[in-house]
């Protein structure tokens, strides 16, 4: 079984779905992509898994039946996450920026999901642990970097004094992090942009966590660093079977690092293949479109990009047709005719016109 | 404020209008810009009631390139080596320390006051956060029309047929006049961005990190458009970034930066080909490739720690604190900026 399943996950706020039944699992020692372009839903994605979106009224009940018996309201809403024109008419009934997430996380067979807040305070940091795109808001500016390692080895693994210390050295040093000892007693905006990402991961490994999910961990770095930093994720993926849940939009990190990936698009996955599959025979004109628009290194130079034409916003909801239908180049009736299943097992596309699209 | 109060020197009457007809006025293959020996240092300083200079910044120590007409030049470098403030000196906008900039035969650095002013019309700039360089409570046509009313080109309805014009070449159509910057997606504003730019007819457009800020589908658009409008328009581009793979696909020559200074400059195609400094290999072998084949077999150089500051840069050559292959020689003595073949320049000890 694999170590996080996720099952049909909705992510609604108020009005506006973010995630519309996502499905995916990661086994450990494996590392999984979710890509995709800003607003395709990975990152809402990630933090439904890791709890920390902001509740709504709707939220997840453990027994929707009965709870639909004792609550109309939150029945309202269970309703409305799988019809997004219900959402739509119920969404003002939601606490204000609250999200309703709806479906299954299971880790190592617990729902995450229907976990209360104080089980999950447990656990995170603990069995799952999350590194942010932003190394320097995600660290807590007054506090010196020591004391924010071993806040974590404290709670979790009831280390204190030097002996939280020293474990918190040891942990910079596995990162990478040279003279650990006088780090520690150093504040964020003291260290550079590639060290404070290896501060965040040295926290979010502290305790040796089953799962990791990486969210554009490398995005805010330069390419030099950025190496490095993947290479330490490898690194713990391969040394310690972690499994890394890794959130980008560039297609070259996911090439190096990635096992399988799962491509977003609109809230829904619209393609997931093993990682060489899916650069081999990407099935899904948008997969088709992203890995057309990239600039390559190892290829002719001046050849023309062939990009995606019209933007996100050129969209049309998943129930009527294709989400991506109004910016796709193969488009024909089909594609608006009816929400489109995603076909296949090991590699899946959510395109009706796939065969005449190879 | 209202944008009439913002061009109140401009007088009535205009001697010199910059070039509408869009042709580059220097002949091809000569260069457009030269740049000799530019330098930018910011002074630090310390104290409370007394202020002392205590060092510099050495932002850029030293860069020199020429762009011909119609030709496009790549500077990568990661952040913090200098390259947009290189490439603010150039425009003026950032004062140089030291160093000669000529545009067409004039010299910019010798520039003052409401000649330099009016010499802008000639080089503009894009910008990387296309939201953050539009002013939110313009529209699009008061955007447009901007730089046009700053140095007295046209009247409005002249003004308003050029952006209409400008829009048409970025590809967004007249209906988007009344609208405002909010209401556009990102790719749509760096379009905007660009038609600002492109309204005075410039001969030269700094383009500083002009897709970094946008999604892969829309970067795509971008390059192309960049592309299109230069053979339109008969652009120089100066292209900033920090993603070698963009800077490949849009420039003929492509200049290194690390800390203040170049440290290799080659044609495109012979620089991603045969990279001789060790920076540019390990940045090159660092970019990760959309293709797992590739990506299993590429070899990388995985450089150790970070960039030096650059208040205090090392002796000798700047990048041998990082360089896998550094020697005794390199912390004592300065790597010369030498020709080591043909139109393909490195500052380097060896040849490697």
């Amino acid at each position: 079984m694999a170590l996080l399943e996720v099952e049909d996950l909705r992510v609604a706020f108020g009005a506006s779905t973010a995630v519309d039944g996502v499905s995916f699992s990661v086994d450990e020692g494996k590392v999984v992509g979710l890509v995709g372009e800003s607003g395709c839903g990975k990152s809402v994605t990630s933090l439904a898994i890791m709890g920390l979106l902001p509740k709504g009224r709707g939220r997840r009940t453990r027994e929707p039946v009965q709870a639909a018996a004792a609550e109309p309201v939150d029945s309202g809403l269970k309703v409305a996450a799988s019809a997004p024109q219900a959402v739509a008419a119920s969404g003002g009934r939601g606490r204000r920026g609250g999200a309703d997430v709806q479906g299954r996380a299971a880790f190592d067979g617990t729902d995450l999901l229907s976990l209360s807040p104080a089980a999950m305070r447990r656990r995170r940091g603990k069995d799952l642990a999350m590194v942010f795109q932003d190394p320097l808001s995600s660290l807590n500016p007054v506090v010196p970097i020591g004391r924010q390692i071993t806040e974590v080895l404290e709670r979790h693994r009831g280390l204190k004094g030097d002996k939280a210390s020293k474990e918190a050295a040891s942990l910079l040093d596995r990162v990478g992090i040279p003279d650990p000892l006088r780090r520690l007693k150093e504040y964020p905006h003291q260290l550079s942009g590639g060290m404070r990402q290896r501060v965040l991961i040295a926290i979010a490994v502290a305790c040796a966590p089953r799962l990791l999910i990486a969210d554009e961990p490398t995005t805010a770095l330069d390419v030099t660093i950025q190496a490095q930093i993947l290479e330490l994720l490898k690194d713990l993926v391969e040394t310690e079977g972690t499994a890394l849940l890794m959130i980008t939009h560039d297609l070259g990190v996911v090439a190096g690092i990635c096992d399988e990936v799962n491509v977003l698009y609109s809230g829904r996955v619209v393609e997931s293949a093993p990682v060489r599959e899916l650069f081999r025979k990407p099935t899904h004109p948008y997969t088709v479109g992203l890995l057309g628009s990239i600039p390559r290194l190892d290829l002719p130079i001046h050849e023309p990009l062939t990009p995606i034409r019209g933007s996100i916003a050129d969209v049309i909801r998943w129930r009527d047709g294709c989400a991506f239908a109004p910016r796709c180049d193969k488009v024909a009736a089909p594609c608006v005719d009816g929400e489109p299943a995603l076909v296949g097992a090991v590699h899946a596309h959510r395109c009706v016109m796939a065969e005449e699209v190879a | 404020m209202s944008p009439e109060q913002t061009e109140p020197h401009v007088p009535a009457q205009r001697t010199e209008e910059p070039d509408l007809s869009g042709a580059a006025t220097t002949p091809a293959a000569s260069p457009l810009l030269e740049v000799e020996d530019l330098k930018v240092h910011f002074p630090i300083r310390r104290g409370i009631v007394v202020e002392r200079t205590v060092g510099h910044v050495q932002a850029v120590d030293g860069v020199g390139l020429s762009i011909d007409a119609g030709g496009t030049y790549g500077l990568v470098g990661e952040s913090g080596c200098g390259k947009t403030t290189f490439g603010r000196a150039v425009l003026r906008l950032e004062e140089p320390t030291a160093g000669r900039v000529r545009l067409g035969g004039d010299e910019v650095t010798a520039l003052k006051g409401e000649r330099l002013r009016r010499f802008r019309s000639k080089m503009q700039m894009v910008f990387q956060d296309p939201l953050g360089s539009l002013n939110p409570r313009h529209n699009v046509d008061m955007l447009l029309s901007e730089p046009l009313k700053v140095h007295g080109v046209g009247s409005k309805a002249e003004r308003r047929k050029l952006a209409v014009e400008t829009l048409d070449a970025v590809g967004l159509p007249k209906s988007v006049l009344e609208r405002f910057p909010h209401e556009f997606s990102g790719g749509q504003r760096q379009r905007l961005g660009i038609a600002r730019a492109l309204m005075l007819r410039p001969d030269l457009i700094v383009c500083d990190e002009p897709v970094s800020a946008l999604d892969v589908s829309i970067q795509a658009q971008v390059m192309n458009l960049l592309d299109e409008l230069q053979d339109e328009f008969g652009l120089t581009y100066l292209v900033i970034a920090h993603d070698l793979a963009v800077v490949r696909h849009l420039s003929d020559r492509v200049g290194v930066m690390y800390l203040g200074k170049l440290v290799e400059e080659a044609d495109s195609e012979t620089i991603y080909e045969n990279p001789r400094h060790p920076y540019t290999k390990a940045l090159l072998s660092a970019v990760p490739q959309p293709d797992p084949e590739v990506e299993a077999t590429r070899e990388r150089i995985i450089l150790k720690g970070d960039l030096p500051s650059p208040a205090n840069p090392p002796s000798g050559c700047r990048f041998r604190t990082r360089c896998p292959w550094a020697e005794d020689i390199c912390a004592e003595v300065e790597p010369e900026w030498r020709e080591a073949a043909s139109g393909h320049k490195v500052a380097c000890h060896f040849d490697l």
